[in-house]
């Protein structure tokens, strides 16, 4: 387990001394910030014809802008899954990649380090940066606590919104361990980027295209689908069938990584 | 005494090609031995088979009485490696290289100072310890190199060219350095300068297409070759490994 420590230690060390991880942030923070605004003035906008005409006669889906937890953070945990997936790739593509590149990787496993100490190293690693990444986040929240209000108690349903985030760090965790694979796999940081992308994104959709399909495949990639399991969780409900999916997919994802890493020994 | 390395047919064989073939040879405990061959003839193959990181077609290897294969963790404690490109993190210091180098090959956080300024010094790294990587001169980073391998005084050195891309007088500072290892570890280390052999290496391994062509003490194989003593190394090399 030492072992394992160091390697993360020298992940988030190289991670935070090298540019990328500082583009990730300030994506994240930019495409956040302007979904946050957006939402925001939506928000104002609802409410002030709320104001007017009352929330009876306005249309029932702009029943969600009642409160700022369901109108702004609810969507915005949303957005922020998206971009996640989009920026994981970027911060997974060199766990693995780089060290062949670097030829590096012959010193891992020339030392007494097990396989799965590397692999649970680099994953902790990268599962820190990425926690680093949404953990900015909290700042939207923390921004309308300090100057909303509600009709009763806190500006915010704290459990709500602390539910969403949780998923989302779990969701990181799933995107950066598929990614670690991927990276696991490749010599090349772009391809590896590349392929991840090529997976997450369409098994986030498989909702989507499912809406063509005819049963039983249309359940199947309902229930597979990412972007179902991930809705429940944002909408801070406590769903157990989601908690596996994604502890099942990164443990998956581990295991898959350390084959690949074992499989060098039998070349 | 059992050896500290013994190899036994060893063979590494591609889909099209044999790497090594068939080689046998033992180094016992506190020796030098000079791994020497053309380029491709296999010398790289074979210390990336006995340090575990490529598996071999068949043969064994066994270091400090562990077999590479079934116990590869007990081997890997005990050796040092230097691969033919110096394993370096550029974006990393040379202190917080060698300080993870260091933990992952079980040195003590009580001893990891005292430790680290020992390779150091013995490496002539000592004042670059602040810098980049990256930014390092191509002596420093072979320097760096070699200094990993020395990290947790390994009983088993495996250097693959540790001189290479060093000014001659870096490459006597190493060679004095290597020299000084005799007795207390046992070394493999291969290049192509046979100078650099005959000083220090009391036994040398010739190797040609993956097959072993001598096996012996340098003074001992010009009197094989029906040579006078003078013979340089350079002759017998060339005479060995001209026959393919």
């Amino acid at each position: 387990m030492r072992n394992a420590l160091a390697i993360a230690r020298k992940e988030l060390g190289i991670y935070f001394s090298t540019p990328w991880a500082y583009v990730v942030f300030t994506a994240m923070l930019g495409i956040s910030s302007f979904f946050f605004v957006n939402l925001l003035a939506t928000f104002k906008e609802v409410q002030g014809l709320a104001r007017v005409y009352g929330w009876a006669r306005l249309p029932p889906e702009y029943g969600q802008f009642k409160n700022l937890t369901d109108g702004i953070v609810v969507q915005l945990w949303d957005v922020i899954g998206v971009v996640t997936l989009f920026v994981a790739p970027f911060l997974s593509m060199r766990l693995f990649a780089e060290e062949k590149r670097n030829r590096t990787f012959e010193l891992l496993m020339t030392a007494p380090v097990r396989p799965w100490e590397i692999v649970l190293g680099k994953y902790l690693g990268g599962v820190g940066v990425i926690w680093a990444t949404l953990g900015l986040t909290i700042i939207f929240p923390l921004t309308l606590s300090l100057f909303g209000s509600s009709e009763s108690g806190t500006a915010l349903e704290w459990s709500t919104v602390a539910l969403g985030f949780a998923g989302l760090l779990l969701w990181g965790a799933t995107c950066l361990g598929v990614g670690m694979f991927v990276s696991a796999l490749t010599e090349s940081q772009m391809l590896a980027a590349f392929l991840t992308f090529a997976i997450l994104l369409p098994w986030m959709l498989l909702r989507g295209l499912a809406q063509s399909a005819e049963e039983p495949w249309r359940s199947i990639a309902n229930h597979l689908s990412f972007s179902s399991q991930l809705s429940t969780l944002s909408r801070g409900v406590l769903d157990l069938k989601a908690l596996v999916f994604f502890f099942s997919v990164i443990l998956f994802s581990l295991l898959l990584t350390h084959r690949t890493v074992e499989a060098q020994r039998w070349a | 005494m059992t050896a500290m390395i013994e190899v036994t047919g060893l063979t590494k064989r591609y889909r099209d090609r044999v790497a090594v073939d068939d080689l046998t040879f033992s180094v016992p405990e506190g020796e030098i031995l000079g791994f020497l061959g053309p380029n491709g003839a296999g010398k790289s193959t074979t210390m990336k088979i006995l340090t575990g990181y490529l598996p071999a077609t068949s043969g064994t290897v066994k270091v400090a009485g562990f077999d590479v294969f079934e116990e590869p963790y007990e081997v890997k404690r005990r050796i040092g490696y230097l691969p033919e490109t110096p394993p370096l993190y550029p974006e990393m210091t040379v202190k917080a290289y060698l300080r993870f180098v260091a933990s992952i090959k079980g040195v003590r956080r009580g001893q990891m100072a005292t430790e680290l300024e020992r390779v150091a010094h013995a490496t002539g790294v000592a004042e670059v310890m602040e810098r980049l990587i990256q930014n390092l001169s191509k002596g420093y980073r072979q320097r760096v190199g070699i200094a990993q391998a020395l990290l947790g005084n390994p009983p088993v050195l495996i250097l693959d060219e540790p001189t290479e891309g060093l000014d001659p007088s870096q490459r006597a500072e190493v060679r004095q350095l290597i020299k000084g290892l005799a007795g207390q570890h046992t070394v493999i280390l291969s290049t192509h300068l046979l100078s650099e052999v005959t000083v220090t290496c009391e036994r040398v391994l010739i190797i040609n297409q993956g097959r072993m062509v001598a096996f012996d003490e340098i003074r001992n194989l010009a009197h094989a070759l029906g040579q006078g003593d003078q013979t340089s190394l350079e002759d017998i090399f060339l005479k060995l490994t001209a026959a393919a």
